[in-house]
């Protein structure tokens, strides 16, 4: 696990990651509607169009730590070392404190699916609302696979991992977009930006951190609960009695 | 000429204040030096240097910091790091300013002091040519990203006017991946100094930028807009990119730089090395410059060592002869198209964009529903158009405003390079100042009036320009008389640097009923404008059938002519198919379609219109017999309306809704069958009984049976139930939940006004006013902008007081919303549709 080289992720056309179907329809709030077959077949070709002409790329690369600064305001800060990358919060505090390094993942969709959202909401509402829960299906495969990548390669470093964590979980503010990109040089890689509201653009990309241990990892556990999400108190997955995540 | 900053149209405005427009050319230019003006002539080669970034990081600095500041807090370092380029060989010196535009520097330092700073640090290294450097802003421009031209040139011009000041010898636009931004780029020079430009892009293994411009694209529109040099950098290493060179070799005779990564870095021993040698990338940039490339340098992981090893390459030689073939060329930043000179080639316009006699078109720009506009445009490029023609010209709008707004959106979502149709010189200059790309402006015509004003639009913006054959004489009856116009065309545009490579001339169809003797002199005018101008030819075909019976007929009959006498451009309807029976069937003929494979896939299985009696269904009688099937087992179906809309069928509303319109009032259908089935689908929504998709489809249904009412009853008078307002508010740009409401708003009978994403707040007070808006819907998807929702309902409160405000969102709650000033708070689209109800009672 060597710090310093980023890791392309650029999969071949015959190796893109499938398309969870059932993700897919839990972004669009499927909670086991019948659906019509004419429906039905609108949802299957967004969703093998997606993966025929999306291409997901990403990087990634390991960093040293450093825990032991703190913010603005004297609240816990960590630093990936050697950039300007900072990300204060209690969550990604313990998240990360205890870690030997961090693994750093951004992962795009690209231009093109920034452009077909576009087009088709003005053009298509349905497609559309399809066609944005299909990428988000995506850029989460794909980052599954990325995410894996870097599980084996610290299993051959013989380190431990956590699970990943974005910025916008629990207390951790998306203002650290802006040093999490620049860290990765994510702009000239990918193509990807953020906005002055520290959004991402192309809109369906991802980054994450996932804390690497010599030891015992804090935050092991598979899947984020709802207890760290902002949005609990109006969730309408919920507000069902499901859950987002599946 | 002196430019505002922020003026959509500042050269139409120095005009008619008076003052002459004189072309670029190296005459106009600060060149430094007689070798430098070879350089720029093609005559010799230079060398630039090579990773700034790349060695100021093995120097220690932290990845996202900003290097620029470097210039003040270490100015010695930064010499350094220019002298040992400088010792290697690089007469060229790029400064350390990369990211110093204003958005970067957040307040850390003055552009200004920035600039001044590293020209200086680049001088003092001995730097022969100092190239002040100018990076990508880093934020994405509209329509993807949120960042408006006016402000990238805003920026642009910032650090242009600096390096200017600061002493520097030229410009140098670098590692662009958006053709709008690299063009806002280049103006803000152009406008702001008088400096050469050197101008290059950044391309992916895909051979296209991460929006997608391929090197020819760049290298037309680069080449149009007047840079001195354009090319190629960072992207990959040098063996990749001779392919991406050769092709920009291949459509400007301008001199073409690459400056290539030294591979990929990774780690060796606690380092970071790239994975190409010094030997094999001056290998690689040999056999480069033995194709032609004529300006050198390094990007990514290039250090001195590699830069000493192009100075021998470059040693002494001159750049490699090379011969362009001339071609007429226009591009959108993802498609060019290029009709070469000797070649039979030909595009097909599309005249759909355009009011005249078109009311649904003309209610759409009236109301700024630029979606319907759109996807005229969408649809023409499906329908094969090669060019889109654009003309929004309707008594009582802002041509200028409306015309950039519809180019903006037309560029997110069709592919096709653009033809500005206008009038007003305005109009024109806003479209195309933003346009990202080489357009086509229609038109100049022979009048000394409409020469002084569209060809310096043309020339300054880089366009291509379609000259009409009439004068003050009006249109000349004989092939003689329009060659004689379009020659005094060509020669005016040849005095502001357009030559006959960028020039459609259109030789003006009469109609045949009236002009019948006009018919032929037009085709042998098309010959001689062709043959003796070396231009190319555009013709608005349909004029042909005026007052005459079977006008496609007609048409496609004259199109064939044209296209035999040497037309390359006709205007046209693609939506026509027997307008593009002829084009594909030409395309065999001029050898486009080599091996005539295209035209088989088409015509393979294709019957004959002419061919028999079709086996058609006798009119009016039984349904198609798919809706037949389904029909006749449920049969008696009481409700087919409700039954379609609840189970979102569109494909057979029309006819559901054609047929119960002979014998049902359409306020009555509406009314009774329609909106209660609207309702009904609300209601199961809200139970959980139907999920969004289902939600969305039977909407689509409704609007099915709902523009079939409104195409057989235009007269019906369809209730307006009111005006609302919707926007996604300004920071925050995810607009599905609102296009969502869109949907069924419209549905219920409102006139929506989408206003989009990342939308400030006085242009919906602006709407509010404007379009008597009694509703406003605000959609917020983030924590962070909430903030903005609040702001927004404040100011809407404030000057529209009567207006109420829903607002939804992920991240909303109804207390939440309240505390922010909402009226209404929905949890969902179905739930605005019943506060709607509520509001406009």
């Amino acid at each position: 696990m060597q710090t310093g080289s980023p890791v392309l992720y650029r999969p071949e056309a015959g190796a893109r990651p499938r398309i969870d179907r059932a993700e897919m329809l839990r972004y669009l709030g499927y909670a086991g509607q019948t659906i019509e077959p004419d429906l039905a077949r609108r949802i299957e070709l967004v969703a093998e169009q997606t993966e025929r002409d999306i291409a997901p790329r990403g990087v990634w690369q390991v960093f040293d730590l450093d825990a032991d600064g703190a913010d603005d305001r004297g609240l816990p800060c960590i630093r990936l070392a050697g950039t300007a990358a900072r990300l204060t919060g209690r969550d990604i505090f313990r998240h990360l404190r205890a870690a030997r390094r961090c693994a750093v993942l951004a992962c795009t969709l690209g231009m093109e699916s920034e452009r077909r959202l576009r087009t088709l909401s003005g053009q298509s509402p349905l497609e559309s609302a399809l066609f944005d829960a299909a990428c988000s299906a995506y850029v989460e495969a794909a980052v599954d696979r990325m995410d894996a990548e870097v599980g084996r390669a610290a299993a051959e470093a013989g380190l431990a991992r956590n699970r990943r964590f974005s910025c916008g979980y629990g207390d951790c503010p998306i203002e650290a977009q802006d040093g999490i990109v620049a860290a990765l040089n994510a702009g000239r890689l990918l193509g990807l930006t953020v906005t002055p509201t520290h959004l991402l653009l192309p809109t369906k990309s991802v980054t994450a951190l996932i804390g690497l241990f010599e030891g015992e990892p804090a935050d092991a556990g598979e899947r984020p609960g709802c207890g760290g999400c902002r949005l609990r108190g109006s969730c309408a997955f919920r507000a069902r009695g499901t859950v987002c995540y599946g | 000429m002196d430019f505002t900053l922020d003026s959509a149209t500042p050269l139409t405005a120095a005009l008619a204040s008076g003052e002459p427009y004189a072309p670029r050319s190296l005459g106009s230019l600060r060149i430094a030096d007689a070798d430098l003006r070879a350089v720029l002539e093609g005559r010799r080669s230079l060398l630039f240097d090579g990773g700034m970034g790349t060695m100021l990081q093995a120097a220690g600095l932290a990845a996202g910091e900003l290097p620029e500041l470097l210039n003040l807090t270490d100015p010695e370092g930064i010499s350094a790091v220019h002298a040992a380029y400088v010792a290697a060989g690089s007469e060229a010196v790029t400064t350390n300013t990369f990211g110093a535009n204003a958005r970067k520097l957040g307040g850390k330092a003055e552009v200004e002091e920035v600039f001044r700073a590293a020209v200086g640090c680049a001088r003092r290294a001995g730097a022969r040519y100092v190239a002040a450097d100018i990076g990508p802003i880093g934020a994405l421009l509209r329509p993807m990203g949120t960042l408006s031209f006016a402000e990238a040139y805003g920026l642009f011009a910032q650090q242009a006017r600096a390096a200017a000041r600061a002493g520097a010898d030229l410009l140098i636009i670098e590692t662009m991946t958006d053709l709008a931004e690299i063009k806002a780029a280049v103006l803000a020079c152009r406008e702001n100094t008088d400096l050469p430009i050197v101008a290059t892009m950044t391309f992916e293994e895909d051979g296209r930028t991460f929006l997608g411009t391929s090197p020819e694209v760049a290298a037309v529109t680069l080449d149009a807009l007047g840079v001195e040099a354009l090319g190629i950098n960072c992207s990959l290493g040098p063996a990749e990119l001779r392919g991406l060179a050769k092709r920009m070799l291949a459509v400007t005779a301008k001199p073409v730089i690459v400056q290539a990564n030294a591979g990929l870095p990774h780690v060796e021993d606690g380092r970071t090395v790239y994975g190409i040698d010094p030997r094999a990338y001056a290998a690689a940039v040999a056999e480069m410059v033995s194709d032609g490339v004529s300006i050198v340098g390094g990007c990514c992981g290039t250090t001195p060592e590699y830069i000493r090893l192009l100075a021998q390459v470059l040693a002494g030689s001159a750049p490699t002869p090379r011969t362009v073939r001339p071609a007429f060329t226009a591009a959108s930043a993802q498609r060019l198209v290029s009709l070469p000179a000797g070649s039979r080639a030909i595009a097909v316009v599309g005249e759909r964009i355009n009011p005249t006699g078109k009311k649904r078109l003309q209610r759409a720009l009236r109301d700024g529903d630029l979606d319907y506009v759109v996807g005229q445009g969408i649809s023409q490029q499906e329908q094969g158009a090669d060019i889109l023609d654009v003309n929004v010209g309707l008594p009582g709008i802002d041509e200028a405003d409306v015309i950039a707004r519809v180019c903006e959106q037309l560029q997110a979502s069709t592919l096709l390079p653009l033809q500005i149709d206008s009038t007003d010189p305005r109009a024109i200059e806003a479209a195309v100042r933003a346009y990202a790309g080489k357009p086509i402006i229609n038109s100049v015509n022979g009048t000394r009036e409409s020469l002084d004003a569209v060809l310096p639009i043309a020339a300054h913006y880089g366009a291509d320009v379609v000259g009409l054959t009439l004068d003050d004489a009006g249109i000349p009856d004989t092939a003689e008389g329009r060659f004689d116009v379009a020659r005094r065309i060509v020669e005016e545009a040849a005095r502001f640097g357009i030559g006959p490579d960028r020039i459609l001339i259109d030789c003006l169809v009469m109609t045949a009923s009236t002009n019948q003797a006009q018919a032929l002199e037009i085709l042998r005018a098309v010959t001689a404008c062709r043959e003796r101008l070396g231009v190319r030819c555009a013709l608005g075909v349909s004029n042909i059938s005026f007052g005459l019976p079977a006008r496609e007929l007609m048409n496609a009959t004259f199109l064939a002519a044209a296209l035999g006498a040497g037309l390359d451009a006709p205007i046209m309807n693609p939506g026509s198919a027997r307008y593009m029976d002829v084009v594909h069937s030409f395309r065999v003929l001029n050898g486009e379609d080599e091996g005539s494979g295209a035209y088989i896939e088409r015509y393979g299985g294709w019957t004959d219109p002419y061919k028999g009696a079709s086996p058609k269904a006798a009119p009016g009688g039984a349904p198609a017999p798919a809706v037949g099937a389904d029909a006749g087992g449920e049969a008696g179906d009481a409700d087919p309306i409700r039954r379609l809309i609840l189970t979102g069928r569109k494909g057979e509303m029309e006819e559901a809704t054609e047929r119960l319109l002979a014998t049902c009032d359409a306020m009555e259908l509406i009314n009774e069958r329609f909106i209660p089935a609207l309702d009904e689908v609300g209601v199961l929504f809200d139970q959980g009984r139907y999920f969004l998709p289902q939600l969305m489809a039977s909407a689509e249904a409704a609007r099915a049976g709902f523009d079939t009412i409104r195409r057989l009853m235009p007269a019906a008078g369809l209730s307006e139930k009111g005006a609302v307002a919707l926007a996604t508010v300004k920071g925050d740009i995810h607009d599905i939940g609102k296009n969502i409401v869109k949907m069924l708003l419209d549905n219920y009978g409102y006139t929506v006004f989408d206003l989009g994403r990342d939308v400030d707040p006085q242009r919906i007070v602006d709407t509010v006013r404007e379009r008597g808006v009694r509703l406003v819907g605000l959609s917020a998807l983030m924590t962070t902008t909430v903030r903005s929702m609040e702001e927004t309902i404040a100011l809407l409160h404030e000057q529209v007081p009567g207006v109420k405000v829903l607002v939804g969102g992920a991240v909303l709650t109804p207390e939440y919303a309240e505390r922010i000033g909402a009226d209404y708070y929905a949890k969902d689209a179905a739930e605005s549709a019943r506060i709607a109800e509520e509001v406009f009672g």
